[in-house]
């Protein structure tokens, strides 16, 4: 009924507003407002102007040629930000030709017409990092996109956000080539065990930094591994089993790495270390059940609570959808980590405002505040709920998607 | 029917106690009131402060006004919501391989396979389940004959509440078939079978005339078949696409067989078929699909559970392991409330209506007098993701205490410190 309510004024408001050939500016009246930044904001507006929050609080003139959103009794929250998504690109994700491919940038797959892309608007996702596959150590350049556009550009927030770097066996597996076969083909590939993995990048890294220092002749590769030292590029490794977190963590050390940890399985075993060494996680999906395959058979130790003791640790945690398309939506990952044990307005920040911190785009997106993006959520209640529906997803100040 | 359950129980009781660090159960009260905060009775109205009276773990009375005898063991559940089991009417879990790879196999039990100590039994204990009809997989065409069991117990044995429980029959093709020669399969099967019936009826009849006595029995190998035909035996038809759905119909229709049909989210096409036929439906787990329309090109999201609800088919909900919410029946449901269903049809969809399609309604599925008292104590809410399964009651007895779940709170709490040198700086 509600739904309908809403639905019926918006269908009588939008002919109005496009009559009148000025339809930037918007008004969002809510029962209330969950900023994230701030305290929730009972009977709120949020003025959107030119796809910009242009101001946002209780007592708030509404201009007369404003088109009006009255969103009754639900309640309004900022567009997810997911900090690794299913990557809206054309083709495979993981480049066969080198397991070091520190240049390639996802950017130049990306396909604004994917599928992935509109369900991930469907489940409130406003702003995504998506990165290239798990089967190179060094794999490349992920870029901060809106799921929305006709071009990539018109995507893209962030180019260059981050460098992936995967520390777990997936970079390996598959590797191994069967005795009876051959290994001098085109397929044959390095590394096949964790030793070299681990070697590959202590020997990258050591040539990144000689590069920097001596300057001989332009190489992509390195340079963009050059730039990733002097923390111009986030380093994002994805990482499962307690025992690689702390390698890695010895490795950025020893190159003065400022790193963020993706997946993290097993983070809560080394909750105390992450926290100290300021280095912020990216939580995947969970599994309960460990899958039969050996890319899965690592980070087998799972703990429900992994969210909530690596965030009472002190540790920002965002938490993301993961890279596979069955994975849970946001909002029900947040939803189960406070069921598990992650305080509330935790949940909420990571799936907001943390990882928007953490991709480095917290200037445009990731709460409700003066001056950013207008990635809006309208809900039909308190977010944390299963029963709980999107019933409309704003992008930029325009409406994106709305619940039949 | 009720000797071969008290058989299970008495068993399970022996078990029980043989195996008493495990199975750690609460001893069976002969009166038990149970005074609770809220009670959902699925078969009416929600009862607030009310109680419920339970005999020999039978449930003798519920409602507010209830006189609570003098010597029945009183369980508060002043801050609870106590309502029925969940039940779960088709899964292939718990077994240690779901499809046998002969197509043709309807003599095979699941009883035969499962494994009490899957830990797919524990946690669905955990979570509020009850009872569950354990069949074969999908991926072959008659699989064989289900098992009814309660997730407790520490052998088949004793976790049984009915065997031979429903038939499977899938309409997948097996790997390496077509569609067409899976469907002539099935009916070649059906044809011989009826054939070897005859050939049977006329040699009995031939034995009486020539007043012979005639002691060939039926082969048992054909038997759960035969019990098809005869309506001694429900047929769970798995429906792999909507093309399926009506040579599920057909195969009902021709021989009248009792049917429940078990769709994938595909299925959904034909749901104007289905809601015409009036069977059962069991959802596939997965209740979200997204789906490219092929005019406008737009990526379309279809609830399943709301496309079958609005067409007034009547189904229960299953659970499965791909994803995280998924494996919980109340989160299942509580996708459905999410996208507009009624809160009570929501709920009826994971206990009164699959303990009606397996068979077990007259004990479990609601909460009144003359039903079991199989009853999940829980904090909150059902459809609330911060609710959690205090405790479960079998039959009048605690099977189930959170407080006492050890291996729950491994997966919750914070594990020791391991200090390595390293951490110390």
């Amino acid at each position: 009924m509600k739904g309908c309510a809403i639905l019926l004024t918006f269908l009588l408001l939008v002919p109005v507003s496009a009559a009148r050939g000025q339809a930037d500016v918007t008004a969002i009246k809510a029962g209330k407002i969950l900023t994230i930044s701030g305290d929730p904001i009972a009977d709120g507006v949020i003025l959107i102007k030119n796809g910009k929050i242009a101001d946002i609080g209780t007592e708030i003139e509404i201009p007369e040629d404003a088109s009006v959103m009255d969103a009754g009794q639900n309640v309004v929250m900022p567009g997810l930000v997911d900090a690794r998504a299913v990557p809206p690109v054309r083709g495979d994700l993981n480049e066969q030709s080198s397991e070091m491919t520190p240049a390639l940038r996802i950017s130049s797959a990306l396909d604004p017409q994917s599928k992935a892309l509109k369900r991930l608007v469907q489940t409130g996702v406003t702003t995504l990092l998506i990165s290239p596959g798990p089967r190179n150590v060094i794999g490349g350049l992920g870029v901060v996109v809106k799921p929305t556009g006709k071009i990539p550009q018109e995507m893209v927030v962030k180019d260059d956000a981050a460098l992936t770097i995967v520390m777990d066996l997936d970079s390996a597996y598959g590797n191994l080539v069967p005795w009876y076969r051959s290994p001098n083909n085109f397929y044959y590939r390095r590394p096949t065990t964790r030793m070299a993995i681990i070697w590959m990048l202590r020997k990258s890294f050591f040539d990144a930094r000689q590069y920097a220092t001596s300057k001989q002749e332009q190489d992509a590769a390195l340079g963009i591994l050059s730039s990733a030292l002097e923390d111009e590029i986030p380093i994002h490794v994805n990482v499962r089993r307690a025992i690689n977190i702390r390698t890695i963590l010895k490795i950025a050390d020893q190159y003065g790495l400022q790193l963020i940890l993706d997946e993290c399985t097993e983070g809560y075993k080394v909750a105390d270390k992450l926290a100290r060494k300021n280095v912020p996680v990216v939580l995947g999906p969970f599994y309960y059940y460990p899958r039969s395959s050996g890319q899965m058979r690592e980070g087998r130790k799972v703990n429900w609570n992994n969210a909530g003791l690596l965030a009472s640790a002190g540790v920002k945690v965002a938490l993301a959808s993961g890279e596979r398309p069955e994975s849970i939506d946001l909002l029900t990952a947040a939803t189960f980590a406070v069921r598990h044990g992650m305080q509330r307005d935790e949940a909420l920040k990571a799936v907001t405002i943390t990882p928007a911190e953490i991709l480095r785009v917290a200037d445009k997106v990731g709460s409700l505040e003066k001056g950013k993006d207008a990635d809006i959520l309208i809900l039909s209640g308190d977010p944390l709920n299963v029963t709980t529906r999107i019933e409309k997803v704003i992008l930029n100040g325009k409406t994106v998607y709305t619940a039949d | 029917m009720k000797s071969r359950s008290s058989i299970a129980f008495v068993s399970m009781l022996l078990t029980s106690f043989v195996l008493s660090p495990l199975a750690h159960a609460a001893p069976v009260r002969k009166k038990l009131a149970i005074k609770a905060g809220r009670i959902i009775t699925i078969a009416g109205a929600d009862i607030k402060n009310g109680v419920i009276l339970t005999e020999d773990g039978m449930i003798k009375a519920v409602g507010t006004d209830v006189e609570i005898p003098w010597d029945a063991f009183v369980i508060e559940a002043k801050d609870q919501v106590v309502m029925p089991g969940f039940v779960l009417a088709h899964t292939s879990s718990g077994l240690d391989r779901a499809n046998e790879n002969v197509p043709e196999v309807p003599f095979l039990s699941t009883f035969d396979s499962i494994d009490p100590i899957s830990t797919f039994f524990e946690d669905s204990l955990r979570d509020g389940v009850v009872a569950m009809l354990v069949l074969p997989g999908n991926d072959t065409l008659l699989g064989g004959t289900g098992t009814v069991v309660k997730p407790h117990g520490r052998t088949v044995e004793a976790m049984l509440i009915e065997r031979d429980t429903g038939l499977k029959i899938s309409l997948r093709p097996t790997r390496n078939t077509s569609r067409m020669g899976h469907m002539q399969r099935f009916r070649r099967y059906m044809s011989d079978l009826k054939e070897y019936l005859e050939e049977y009826e006329q040699r009995k009849a031939d034995a009486k005339e020539e007043k012979k006595p005639f002691d060939e029995e039926i082969d048992p190998r054909k038997q759960p078949m035969i019990d098809l035909l005869n309506q001694r035996l429900t047929a769970f038809v798995y429906c792999d696409r909507a093309a399926d759905v009506p040579k599920a119909i057909d195969i009902q229709k021709t021989d009248k067989l009792n049917t429940v049909l078990v769709l994938s989210p595909d299925c959904y096409k034909a749901v104007g078929l289905v809601a015409k036929s009036k069977l059962p439906v069991i959802l596939d787990p997965e209740l979200i699909v997204w789906e490219t329309n092929e005019e406008t090109n737009e990526e379309e999201m279809k609830i399943i559970p709301m496309i079958f609800h609005q067409a007034g088919v009547k189904f229960a909900l299953q659970t499965d392991t791909s994803q995280y919410g998924r494996r919980y029946l109340w989160y299942q449901a509580a996708t459905a409330v999410k996208h507009g269903m009624k809160r009570t049809e929501a709920l009826k969809s994971i206990t009164l209506y699959p303990a009606q399609f397996i068979g077990v309604d007259d004990r479990l599925g609601s909460i009144e007098a003359g039903k079991e008292a199989t009853v999940i104590f829980l904090t909150g809410d059902p459809f609330d993701a911060q609710t959690w399964v205090d405790q479960v009651m079998i039959a009048g007895q605690i099977v189930y205490e959170r407080e006492k779940d050890e291996r729950l709170k491994k997966l919750l709490e914070e594990p020791e410190a391991i200090p390595t040198p390293e951490d110390t700086d």
